[in-house]
């Protein structure tokens, strides 16, 4: 029966690399299909429709609710012109050095990771940040790749992850943020090697595109750019709006919801005189549900898989399988999993936004790791998917705005965030097993 | 107005269809803008100058202009590499640094030699001009980026971030040392017209014949083309 549930998830994850069915389906169906596998009821106690589908589908709903905080919180960001003022502002004083004007926006896209992730993250950063670098020369594979690496960096600290790994694994939010924080120091490290070493090896390069001189004046743009073309500069205050929700869940250990929610009132009171905040408020929370659609539907299909491997019959018949192969002994723990991080790409089974949170969810429930280790792990392959996976939307969206392919973008991060795996699984090894 | 609008009175291209007749009018309709409206838009298409006057950006186009065009011919020192992708990567020429080279790509500019021949824009560029041009565009970039240019194209453009008692810190201007780099190509060639005008006439005829949209669609245009030096969702790359 083990076996059988094993098949069904390598067929769902053919289906999911052959394109043949979007992640969130897939995993809806996965979900249901395992669950009739390990025997549940039609309805009930431990069922396919009460279990399953009803209580899996709501199970990430304070995750989803993060994230719909992150993303109104990044559309404010985007249309109050904090994000932009940050890359003009490094552009204009560190312009003649392409390796200046990247490191800046490699820190700017760090902060608005820890605000907010994947797509939208990307988007924010570099919708004004891959022209500004591909403007001073820098190679568009490494402006793409410095967009991914500095949201990458940032993510230990985004806050809707944080809140999806405590309800997920079932960990408290207070030992999410003691492993993230000893996880940030790689991210970090890994992403400014990327951008000095890149830039370093791939020196500058300036094109003579047919783009260049199409440009339709500001009328034509869509009415956000418009808006934020009014604006100018945002006000130096005002740029500290992202590091808000940081402090107060980092410094003062405040709930994730309420800390993402003093972001969004900081942002609209730094920004926006008293009689236009309601409309902006509504405005951009609105736009952030659009920015929101995709994860918050991954998110309930997760929660279904989740709910379909928590069943007692998927436990008892995937334990025995999952036992034999999961090793003990730390180096043997941190030799395998780093060997396995090629599994997490391409909507791979250790992918976390996908097979992976089941995965992980059974390793947990079946009890053969302690779930501060399988916590180290998702987070680790966490951060390579995050950056290097060319299924992925942020690194689609990156890469092909820059104008290259998911695939080279893969190629180049893959060796740096392999290395924010290894030391990921080194500090899980050492402390949690 | 000007000898140049000929949309009424030119013989229709029987071959093409409407849609590519309409992409070359619009084209030679671009000739109607002055040079310096076209190192607005590049400054615009940078994405970094939100909020800036069309005043300034103009002011500054023709700063980095007079730059470029002062700067003294000099031939590159750089390898040179002749390949045809640039209809796949929307590129005409390219400058790398390591090791210093240049790409030209030579399917854009035959199309390119084309379209000044079908928009009798020769007396402006000369037979073989694009290739030279892209030469001399290539070697400001080269020169700017071994030497102390890109101070002096700062402090020509003059925009000033912070100044203490006599002295000013100058900020980069992000489009600036392209549009100096056209305005070189333009000088040293003696081109009637700035490169610019005809790269605008190239994205615009190709435009037409890959995306092959209506003519009225194609004037809104994909919504995030302005910020983005390159198609950001890739229709030049969904054709192969
Ligand atoms: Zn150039």
């Amino acid at each position: 029966m083990g076996v059988l549930i094993l098949l069904v998830m390598a067929a769902g994850v053919a289906a999911m690399l052959s394109r043949k069915i979007p992640t969130a389906f897939a995993l809806v169906i996965l979900g249901v299909i395992i669950a009739v596998i390990a025997g549940a009821p039609f309805k009930g106690e431990n069922s396919i429709t009460d279990t399953v589908l009803q209580t899996g589908a709501s199970m990430l709903a304070a995750t989803m609710i993060a994230i719909i905080l992150g993303s109104w919180l990044g559309k404010l960001l985007d249309e109050t012109g904090i994000a932009g003022t940050l890359v003009r502002k490094i552009v204009e004083f560190g312009g003649d050095q392409p390796v200046v004007v990247a490191l800046g926006v490699l820190a700017v896209s760090t902060l608005v990771g820890t605000v907010t992730g994947s797509a939208p993250a990307a988007m924010l950063a570099g919708i004004i940040g891959i022209p500004a670098m591909i403007a001073v020369g820098i190679p568009k594979v490494t402006a793409a790749g410095t967009i991914l690496m500095g949201i990458a960096a940032g993510m230990p600290f985004e806050l809707p992850v944080w809140q999806f790994f405590s309800t997920a694994l079932k960990l408290p939010v207070s030992d999410v943020r003691g492993y993230m924080i000893k996880l940030f120091p790689f991210a970090l490290a890994a992403a400014i090697l990327f951008v000095v070493i890149e830039t370093r090896r791939r020196g500058a390069e300036h094109s003579w595109a047919l783009k260049s001189a199409t440009a339709k004046p500001p009328a034509a743009d869509s009415r956000a750019a418009a808006r934020r073309a009014q604006l100018g500069d945002a006000r130096w205050y005002a740029l500290l709006t992202p590091v808000v929700p940081l402090v107060l869940a980092l410094g003062f250990k405040i709930a994730i919801i309420p800390s993402l929610l003093a972001g969004v009132i900081y942002a609209v009171i730094t920004t926006t005189p008293p009689r236009d905040m309601s409309k902006r408020l509504l405005r951009t929370l609105y736009a952030g549900f659009e920015v929101a659609a995709a994860p918050i539907a991954l998110f309930v299909s997760i929660g279904i898989l989740l709910a379909a491997v928590q069943l007692p019959g998927s436990i008892d018949a995937l334990r025995p399988l999952v036992k034999d192969v999961s090793p003990q002994n730390p180096v043997l723990f941190v030799v395998v999993f780093v060997v396995l991080v090629p599994l997490c790409l391409y909507r791979g089974p250790l992918n976390v936004y996908g097979l992976g949170a089941g995965i992980a969810s059974v390793l947990i429930s079946a009890g053969i790791y302690p779930p501060l280790a399988v916590l180290g792990l998702t987070a680790s392959y966490n951060q390579v998917f995050g950056v290097a996976d060319p299924t992925s939307t942020q690194t689609v969206w990156a890469a092909q705005y820059a104008g290259v392919t998911p695939q080279q973008v893969m190629a180049r991060t893959l060796p740096y965030v392999w290395l924010v795996a290894l030391g990921g699984f080194c500090v899980t090894a050492a402390t949690y097993l | 107005m000007t000898a140049t609008r000929t949309r009424g009175g030119a013989p229709k291209a029987g071959t093409s269809g409407t849609s590519g007749a309409a992409a070359l009018a619009a084209a030679r309709d671009l000739a109607l803008l002055d040079d310096a409206e076209f190192g607005v838009r590049l400054l615009r298409a940078t994405g970094l100058h939100p909020g800036r006057t069309d005043a300034r950006l103009r002011s500054w186009a023709r700063s980095a202009a007079a730059y470029g065009a002062g700067l003294p011919a000099r031939t590159g020192t750089a390898r040179i590499v002749e390949s045809d992708g640039g209809l796949a990567h929307g590129l005409l020429a390219r400058y790398t640094t390591r090791p210093p080279t240049v790409e030209l790509f030579t399917d854009v500019l035959a199309r390119a030699e084309r379209l000044v021949d079908d928009l009798s824009w020769r007396a402006w560029f000369p037979p073989g001009s694009v290739r030279e041009a892209a030469l001399a565009h290539e070697a400001v970039h080269e020169q700017l980026h071994h030497g102390p240019g890109r101070a002096a194209l700062r402090r020509a453009l003059g925009h000033r971030l912070l100044s203490l008692g006599g002295r000013a810190l100058y900020g980069h201007v992000a489009g600036a040392e392209e549009i100096a780099a056209h305005a070189h190509a333009q000088a040293v060639c003696s081109l009637g017209r700035s490169p610019l005008l005809l790269t605008a006439a190239l994205d615009t005829v190709l435009d037409s014949a890959t995306a092959g949209p209506p003519a009225g669609a194609a004037e809104s245009g994909p919504a995030a083309a302005h910020n983005s030096p390159s198609p950001p969702a890739s229709p030049l790359r969904r054709k192969k």
